[in-house]
């Protein structure tokens, strides 16, 4: 076979029948070139004539900034352009990153097709559009409306609605403070927008965008009372894919969807200085703390924190990993396929000689890539990434099944052998049914071959099924949106990533009913566990890489506190006046359960939460422990919790400014500037 | 009522004539280009992109950009070819503001109904080579698309590209291979 395609096959092109553009949108677009064409010949009016974009027409790439060259000059007063000014220098000035100008012709269509003529029609040709058009807008609101949703310039168009419609109160002194937000947006005359119909639409609320992303619904945990369930049971998280999601939104100026916010994710996402285990055979300490609530004065937090055991360098296994590369049309973004490559030539780096690893495409060029080879062969493997090129169907090819093989071929015993998934949330491996998926996966868990998923991109993120593929693989589930986090995950926690030193790690709380009367936990709601689950070995739970922390933090309410947010029932003796049974100097009892690599009965960690832990104030508590309720009141205030309290923004942000320590990487540094973004979203939250 | 009275000689005067007056500030002249125009730059925009939503918002974009343009056009390509290379500008900036924004419109997009009924030639075997047409690099896809789907020659489709004939059949060389690759 010839390895290019036949000239006879493309001939085939020439055959195919375009459908017939719709009326509907042939007049709104003739009728939106002619309100553009009379903006131009108005400009063209004035002394400061230029065909500034015509120009830069001939440099093939139209800019983004012809927007400012079609400026509407009707008779507008100045209010009514502060008014139109306002919704892009909202968007402009909210967005941390500015939207690139050449997002705006993005926008254009949009406000065009909002625009009609303002005044009435002066002849013939444009009456004939113009009539169409409104008769269009009127019969059909939105007809074949701009499938490919423009985001932006919906954004837009819903910040304009807000400000059109305060135009009664602009008139009465508001339109200085229109003007002033949107100089502050920066120059005013910089960005003009066609005069905009105050549609009667309803009103939006600005922030979450529906984005493609999925994610799994949970409810929050809910408050329990000590007498009713003093068990709380959970199993550890230290995936962090929620944090960057977060982050992401915030950085596009977008608040993210409550679901998205998993406040345990987000509090996982940094290290804390917990003491470090000193032998694999007990890879665990347990730290606690309590503290005052920073949201809820009469409540007290008892934070729970945990660190891996991180082997020294010279115990180091021989790793056999196997990437399992998403190759499909929709990784081609700079912020896909192009990072995945760096981020994997990232962890060659940290890889030793008698490592192997081997990259298997899936979707569009499927196959082998890279045969299993030694680490320190970087060349070919680098080589080979290089060649890495997203695009074909996502036709499923046996992918995963071609990973699994590969790992077991090169299985090394008593190494790391481990599948990384690397994927925009296209988990078209092969295997259709994700029931099917999942225990393939949990299968091949089980014979000693674990899977990692890391995911890419934003908006066709399956981030249910991530997490569910990596929690049954016994992996993380890390969300990659940039080099720096590629480096966290990939460098500074590769061990964590790539080396698991417990599996099934489940932590159990018994509270004291003579000291707490009710108690929450804060996030964790999609690894709640039964109570009789902590004790059965084959109920899976989350996996700890070495030199992981976890992090957990309960709101407790001390018995006799004003806090309490359940009533006291009518019926039943008040806790307080009940028989103290046992020890009142301990809020509980902690228990912990884990298993070492490749054993099947689990182990067993003790600790008493005694009294001596608790500090009187805030201020007292260390640093990381403040940290930690910072990160929880910011995920709580995001996602609108019903128990985030009055903290405010800015209380969140000096309370995690005191708290952020050396921060040698700059994460929390970062988390701040998330906090100030948030505030800037949601002010009234 | 002068614009009407003209307006069968605007519908048979040349491409160029009418660009010479819409240049002018004679909106009736500008009006009847763009009415002329329009069918040719939705289509275009249909063949480089697939779908109708997008090559609706192309042809709208081409359409007010010539408002502006159209006093630029300096006359010396034919205009058929100028405004080829408007309307793949076009069609490139929206691929690119759609990559950034993620493909989260996409898929709101796909749950419309009005495009969930495949599209005619959808069901031609012709399917999957355009599917792969379109995927190709974009300056593959333009060689590709303007000399088999447009029927252009290669040194006309170079001037389109603004390019030279022998890169137009250096693209296609290259297309094919990748071709060969995707399909």
């Amino acid at each position: 076979m010839s390895d290019e395609i036949h000239e006879d096959e493309l001939q085939a092109l020439k055959h195919v029948e375009t459908p017939a553009p719709s009326a509907a949108a042939r007049r709104r677009a003739l009728a939106a070139a002619m309100v553009a064409f009379d903006a131009e010949q108005q400009k063209s009016k004035t002394p400061a004539k230029g065909n500034g974009w015509a120009a830069r027409l001939r440099s093939i790439v139209p800019q983004g900034n012809w927007i400012m060259d079609t400026r509407f000059t009707y008779g507008i007063g100045t209010a009514a352009v502060a008014l139109l000014l306002l919704p892009l220098g909202y968007q402009l000035y909210t967005t941390t990153a500015v939207t690139p100008l050449s997002d705006l012709p993005a926008l254009r269509p949009e406000a065009v097709r909002q625009a009609e003529p303002p005044a009435a029609p002066e002849s013939g040709a444009e009456a004939d559009f113009a009539v169409a058009a409104r008769e269009e807008s009127e019969a059909a609101p939105a007809p074949a409306a701009p499938m490919a949703a423009k985001q932006a310039g919906e954004r837009l168009q819903r910040a304009a609605e807000a400000p059109v419609r305060a135009i009664p109160e602009a008139a009465d002194g508001h339109d200085e403070m229109l003007a002033a937000e949107s100089a502050a947006a920066g120059s005013a005359d910089a960005v003009a927008v066609p005069v905009a119909a105050p549609a009667p639409q309803p009103m939006l609320a600005v922030p979450t965008e529906p984005t493609g992303d999925v994610f799994t619904r949970f409810d929050e945990s809910p408050v329990q009372l000590v007498a009713e369930a003093p068990v709380s049971t959970f199993s550890v998280d230290v995936d962090t894919a929620s944090y960057a999601y977060v982050r992401r939104s915030l950085h596009e100026g977008q608040l993210p969807a409550p679901e998205a916010v998993r406040i345990e994710e987000l509090v996982n996402y940094f290290t804390y200085d917990y003491p470090q285990p000193t032998a694999a055979a007990v890879p665990f300490q347990p730290t606690m703390q309590v503290m005052p609530t920073p949201w809820n004065a009469d409540t007290q937090l008892l934070q729970i924190g945990i660190k891996g055991y991180a082997p020294p360098v010279t115990e180091a296994r021989p790793s056999n990993l196997v990437f399992l590369v998403d190759t499909s049309g929709s990784m081609d973004e700079p912020d896909k396929l192009p990072l995945l490559k760096r981020a994997l030539g990232l962890l060659v780096g940290q890889l030793d000689a008698d490592d192997t690893i081997a990259i298997v495409a899936y979707a569009g060029s499927a196959g082998v890539v890279l045969e299993p080879t030694a680490a320190s062969d970087k060349t070919r493997i680098l080589g080979a990434l290089d060649n890495l090129w997203a695009g074909g169907s996502t036709a499923g090819a046996a992918g995963i099944e071609l990973a699994y093989r590969l790992a077991a071929e090169q299985r090394v015993e008593g190494g790391i052998n481990r599948v990384i998934l690397a994927t925009d949330g296209d988990f078209n491996v092969g295997i259709e049914d994700p029931e099917a998926l999942e225990s393939f996966i949990a299968d091949k868990r089980d014979a000693g071959i674990f899977l990692s998923v890391l995911g890419f991109g934003q908006g066709n993120l399956g981030d249910d099924t991530m997490q569910a593929l990596a929690q049954n693989g016994n992996g993380v589930a890390a969300y990659i949106d940039s080099f720096q986090e590629a480096r966290k995950v990939l460098v500074e926690q590769v061990g964590g990533t790539l080396e698991t030193i417990a599996t099934d790690v489940k932590i159990q709380v018994e509270f004291n009913p003579a000291v707490v009367s009710e108690y929450r936990l804060v996030g964790y709601e999609t690894r709640a566990l039964n109570r009789e689950d902590f004790n059965n070995d084959r109920v899976d739970a989350g996996d700890v890489g070495a030199g992981h922390t976890v992090t957990a933090l309960y709101e407790i309410v001390p018995v006799g506190a004003a806090g309490g947010l359940i009533e006291p029932l009518r019926y039943e003796t008040p806790a307080a006046a009940l028989p103290t049974v046992g020890t009142t100097d301990e809020y509980g009892f902690l228990k912990l359960r884990y298993k070492l690599p490749g054993e099947e009965a689990s182990r067993l960690i003790e600790a008493p939460i005694t009294r001596d832990l608790a500090v009187e104030s805030l201020a007292a508590a260390p640093a990381d422990a403040r940290w930690a309720a910072a990160v929880a009141a910011f995920g709580q205030k995001l996602k609108g919790s019903r128990y985030a309290g009055d903290l405010r923004w800015d209380e969140i942000r000096s309370l995690a400014q005191g708290a952020r320590g050396a921060d040698e990487n700059g994460y929390r540094a970062e988390f701040i500037q998330l906090v100030d973004a948030a505030a800037a979203l949601a002010p009234h939250r | 009522m002068l614009q009407n009275a003209e307006a069968p000689v605007l519908e048979e005067a040349p491409d160029a004539a009418l660009v010479k007056r819409a240049a002018g500030g004679d909106r009736a002249a500008f009006a009847a280009l763009c009415a002329r125009h329009y069918d040719f730059i939705f289509r275009t925009a249909w063949k480089w992109s697939g779908r109708r939503s997008d090559a609706e918002d192309v042809a709208q974009e081409v359409c007010i950009k010539l408002a502006g343009a159209v006093a630029g056009f300096d006359g010396r390509a034919a205009f058929r070819s100028w405004l080829y290379r408007v309307t793949l500008n076009a069609v490139r900036d929206q691929q690119r503001a759609e990559g950034r924004r993620g493909r989260g419109t996409e898929r709101l997009a796909e749950v419309q109904p009005a495009i969930a009924p495949p599209e005619q030639e959808d069901a031609t075997t012709g399917q999957e080579l355009w599917a792969a047409v379109r995927r190709l690099p974009g300056q593959q896809r333009d060689a590709v698309l303007l000399v088999y789907a447009e029927d252009l020659s290669h040194a006309e489709a170079g001037e389109v590209m603004g390019c030279k004939e022998a890169t137009v059949s250096w693209h296609i060389h290259a297309a094919k291979k990748t071709l060969r690759g995707l399909l």
